[in-house]
């Protein structure tokens, strides 16, 4: 008899998931993802001036305000066929990596690795051992002793004080923790000393954009930063060299610190290689323009189909016609009125709440499809397209991270197994070491321009009168991001956003096709239903964020049954 | 240097949700403060919040919640009634972000000394829709409950002689000039 687990929400940071499955024999026999709020912030927009979208469409999300504002002033440039300076260009780039680097440190350590590391082992550590195990990973030069026992004082104080604080919600103990008291103490020591280096990151968007949350110097066109190489109020030399240093110290955390955590954390749970793959077509659009009007990237875009990695497609540009023209969302199984799967620059947001039910409507997240076909976003979408493209930076990482894995845990990966709940974490650490190597590069880039004595940082937007349709995109940290707008007498006439954690948490379709969330845990083994970890570690791997994917919330302040079962 | 933070959380696109970056917009421009108090609209945050906090001697946040009280009804919470949280539980739709942020900077020891979250009983919260009168006429009250605050910790603040507009960019013509004539009285 098969159990009914409800997980609600699963998050932990603001958004409202729901998770439900069945268990058979312990493992997952059918699985539901659904959103419980209610969508519809893109009807605020119509009538206003395209120009002032961004300020509100960052505002959809409270954690991934930059991408938002980013996707949006480029779905109105796209529409005005508008080019945008060089400058613009890096310094956009510049804050998207800085906001990515942050995003990828916050989730592994914040948001998921208490899944896999077991804080209540941490006091059976020994500093020594730990520190010494440290060394033989990485140069990491703050994995001494000191640093660790430290770390391990923390833990005891909350542990002793007999109230869990921060750590309530873990599965301590639980059947599928493995890692050795002292891997869990250097993971924690990681988890304390991200929280400083996700802010530095973050100090980058703030330098950049003036304010975080929420930049302010974006404009249809370009940006607002007045460049001036000697002036203390506009952007010169003082705060590139500022940003130089803060990236050099995230650089070296992402790359000493970041990726071979997971790399570890791998080795030692291969058996997570095979959990977890789902949806096998894979999307990502080109991303990192190098140019003002984007026909060159620094990060690829690309389509995979069934897992086919030879097949790979490649996507020219970010608002690729093939892209453009597979885009629609399909309301079957969510609460929508209409039947009809349409294209974004024609979709409707009309609620029709009918209460969740399994085999009808219950999710107020739309499904988009690709061509029909229910595509997997995020950092693995975008590795798997770049390494089978044969983009060299996607292959230096991806390579770094299978001789790592076998170095620590003697088992040699694939970039196939990276189908799997491991492997969109690796390839999150993948895709932070791409960055992290990209933010140098970019500022250098910027640095070199504005030597030549290019001080341009906008192109002036003319609006039509006559109806004009535009696609901004953006590879956000959750994966590929879309805003399409429709503008007509110099105002929006309709505006979607398909954001990634609609991709990844779609319901069905009217063809019965699963969502990523939903494949992913189908046959997931579970040792306790009613401490659903492994349920979590596929669904954290894909960095869940409902905030924007159904934009409201539940106001009733109802209290959460974390795993219920029926 | 950075002593205080007064923050306005919610989300300005969601009704009375706004009312958070709605108050210190008004305080913003009634009101000048010392150099080591910053003010700042958060939007609505998740964990970021955390080292927006850390390090504090005083953190005062002003947010829309959810509670058995009327609409408008203006709640004070202090820094042990948010820790009683189980982070999964919610206090407002942004609590398991601000008592997990809270926790975190306790177990750092780095947590503020003095917290108050100004809460606002709200009554609607859909998209596109201005504060509701219950919630607007409830403004005066959280603004006196955060000076009384910042009076009682020894902070300097003094009011404008001429205030200036608070820049609610995100409603209606017609409520900009409701909150022009409200901050002018």
């Amino acid at each position: 008899m098969a159990k009914r687990i409800t997980i609600d929400p699963i998050t932990r940071i603001e958004g409202h998931l729901r998770i439900d499955v069945e268990v058979d024999n312990n493992a997952v026999s059918n699985a539901w993802a659904s959103c419980t709020m209610w969508r519809g912030i893109e009807k605020i927009l119509r009538g206003r001036d395209p120009r002032d979208a961004w300020l509100f469409t960052q505002r959809f999300c409270g954690v991934c305000t930059t991408v938002h504002a980013m996707a949006s002033v480029r779905s109105v440039e796209d529409a005005l066929k508008l080019e945008i300076p060089l400058n613009a260009q890096y310094i956009r780039n510049l804050i998207l990596i800085a906001h990515a680097l942050h995003d990828h440190i916050v989730h592994f350590y914040q948001l998921s690795a208490l899944d896999w590391v077991d804080v209540m082992q941490i006091p059976k550590a020994d500093p020594a051992a730990t520190s010494k195990l440290a060394e033989s990973l990485s140069p990491w030069t703050r994995n001494s002793r000191n640093e660790l026992k430290a770390a391990q004082d923390r833990v005891n104080a909350v542990a002793s004080s007999g109230q869990l604080g921060i750590f309530t919600n873990g599965y301590w103990g639980h059947p599928a923790m493995k890692l050795s008291p002292e891997v869990n103490l250097l993971a924690f020591t990681h988890y304390v000393q991200a929280l400083e280096y996700q802010r530095k990151a973050l100090q980058v968007v703030g330098i950049l954009g003036s304010k975080t949350p929420h930049i302010q110097n974006l404009t249809v066109g370009g940006v607002a930063n007045a460049i001036d190489l000697d002036s203390q109020a506009a952007l010169g030399m003082d705060k590139l060299e500022m940003i130089r240093d803060l990236l050099a110290e995230v650089v070296q955390f992402v790359q000493q610190v970041y990726f071979v955590d997971v790399c570890a954390v791998a080795a030692m749970y291969p058996e997570w290689f095979k959990i977890g793959s789902g949806v096998k077509n894979y999307l990502a659009v080109p991303d990192l323009p190098l140019d003002s009007r984007g026909s060159a990237y620094d990060l690829p875009g690309g389509l995979i189909r069934g897992g086919d990695l030879a097949g790979v497609k490649g996507f020219q540009t970010a608002s690729d016609t093939a892209f453009r023209q597979g885009v629609s969302e399909d309301v079957m199984h969510a609460y929508y009125q209409g039947d009809k799967a349409l294209h974004p620059w024609a979709g409707e947001t009309e609620p029709a709440f009918t209460g969740w039910d399994g085999e009808q409507k219950y999710s107020w997240v739309k499904a988009p499809r690709f061509n029909g076909e229910p595509m997997q976003v995020g950092p693995l979408a975008q590795v798997l397209v770049g390494y089978s493209q044969g983009h060299a930076l996607t292959r230096k990482y991806t390579d770094l991270a299978i001789d790592k894995i076998a170095a620590i845990g003697g088992v040699r990966a694939t970039p196939a197994a990276l189908h799997s709940t491991l492997g969109r974490h690796a390839a999150r650490a993948i895709r932070a070491c791409m960055l992290a190597e990209l933010a140098q590069k970019h500022l250098q880039l910027l640095v070199d321009n504005i030597a030549k004595g290019d001080y341009t940082v906008h192109n002036q937007p003319v609006i039509p009168s006559h109806e004009v349709q535009g696609v901004g995109t953006h590879e956000a940290p959750r994966g590929t991001l879309s805003h399409w707008v429709v503008i007509k007498d110099q105002k929006i006439k309709n505006y979607q956003a398909v954001v990634p954690s609609t991709w990844n948490a779609s319901p069905r379709d009217r063809a019965g096709a699963h969502g990523p969330y939903e494949a992913s845990l189908l046959h997931t083994p579970v040792a306790r239903p009613e401490e659903p970890l492994e349920v979590l570690r596929t669904v954290h791997s894909f960095d869940p964020c409902m905030a924007c994917a159904c934009h409201a919330f539940d106001p009733s302040g109802r209290k959460i049954g974390v795993a219920k079962i029926l | 240097m950075r002593t205080a933070l007064i923050g306005g959380i919610g989300n300005v696109l969601l009704g009375d949700d706004a009312v958070g970056p709605y108050v210190l917009r008004l305080l913003e421009s009634r009101y000048s403060f010392e150099n080591s108090i910053e003010l700042a609209d958060l939007g609505t945050p998740a964990l970021d919040l955390t080292h927006q906090i850390v390090g504090l001697r005083a953190l005062i946040l002003v947010d829309s919640v959810s509670s058995d009280e009327p609409p408008g009804t203006v709640v004070l919470y202090r820094k042990e009634d948010i820790l009683g949280i189980a982070p999964t539980e919610r206090l407002d739709p942004h609590s398991p972000a601000l008592s997990e942020c809270l926790m975190t900077a306790e177990m750092l020891g780095a947590s503020p000394e003095h917290v108050l979250l100004v809460g606002i009983v709200g009554e609607r919260f859909e998209p596109g829709v201005p504060l509701s009168d219950k919630v607007r006429k409830s403004v005066d009250h959280a603004i006196a409950a955060i000076l009384e605050e910042l009076q009682s910790l020894g902070y300097f603040f003094q009011k404008n002689c001429s205030p200036q507009s608070p820049g609610i960019w995100w409603g209606e013509p017609r409520d900009l000039r409701a909150i022009e004539s409200q901050s002018y009285e």
